[in-house]
């Protein structure tokens, strides 16, 4: 609770997954992955991992293999053994030595300045659902007829 | 100013290459001091050192290395590339292109291999693996 209840999603070496997978947490990926992915947390693609999807998250980095785009809100770093192919869309990038790359890369202040205010207006949307909420809880069953037009 | 200063001296190497035949594969080597500027198109069989500024067309055989502080923008073809300063254009490294801590890099870039360290900052977009631009070397 105190940790705003944040999970932690592991795929195993021979899991997988294809399709959509959003998370409030972190993400380890050892196996196939297809789709679309969002964390707000972390993403862990390991070296065994194959992943053809758009990577979203926090902090992401990469030893494995990566198809698709990439962003991450805080950095992204690629391992020696870590390859990605698709754009990349991060305030900061460590890409060590015997990692690959190949595609369009979009960096520094701007691109962090762009993150920060995503998150603001996340940040401001967010005490409305609790006041919302809040409301709810005291005016009864009216208030939650208010709240569901407010959540859209 | 400090471009003459280099190309004196390379001259003599030239001039008794007889006997200086490791030089002449690699060692050759200008620099740019900070306050230094080149414009212009330069092939060259050597070293290249920017700690100033440089505008133009570098075909370098060598290594190319931007310092900090350093404002660079040309077409720059070398073998190992490493940018700590300011660059903006087209980059070829055919063996490794490093960019280090306080490197701003705006263009595209054709590699082999790639390092980029924390705290560089690079937009454009990134080929690596095969050369179709420098198979002529």
């Amino acid at each position: 609770m105190t940790e705003n209840e944040t999970s932690v999603v592991m795929l195993g070496p021979r899991d997988r997954l294809i399709g959509e997978l959003y998370i409030e947490g972190n993400l380890r990926v050892s196996g196939t992955l297809e789709g679309q992915i969002e964390a707000t947390g972390d993403v862990d693609v390991t070296e065994a991992a194959t992943v053809k999807a758009t990577v979203a998250g926090r902090e992401v980095n990469v030893s494995g293999q990566v198809n698709g785009a990439v962003t991450a809100s805080k950095k992204l770093v690629i391992g020696r053994s870590g390859s990605i192919v698709g754009d990349v869309r991060v305030p900061r990038l460590i890409m060590q030595d015997g990692a690959s790359l190949s595609g369009n890369v979009s960096m520094g202040p701007k691109v962090a300045a762009e993150f920060a205010q995503a998150a603001a207006a996340e940040a401001a949307a967010a005490p409305v659902e609790v006041a919302a909420a809040a409301q709810s809880a005291t005016d009864g069953e009216t208030a939650q007829e208010k709240s569901k037009p407010k959540k859209r | 100013m400090d471009t003459q200063h280099a190309v004196a001296d390379t001259a003599p190497v030239e001039a008794n290459a007889d006997g200086v035949e490791s030089r002449r594969d690699g060692s050759n080597k200008i620099t740019l001091g900070p306050g230094d500027s080149l414009e212009g198109k330069l092939t060259y069989n050597g070293h290249m050192t920017v700690q100033g500024q440089a505008q133009g067309e570098f075909r370098i055989t060598g290594n190319f290395e931007v310092g900090s502080g350093a404002t660079v923008k040309a077409l720059v073809e070398g073998s190992n590339v490493t940018i700590k300063g300011d660059v903006e254009g087209m980059l070829t490294a055919r063996d490794k292109l490093t960019l280090g801590k306080s490197a701003k890099l705006n263009g595209d870039v054709t590699v082999k291999r790639l390092q980029i360290e924390d705290g560089a900052t690079f937009n454009g977009h990134i080929h690596m693996g095969s050369f179709e631009q420098s198979s002529g070397s």
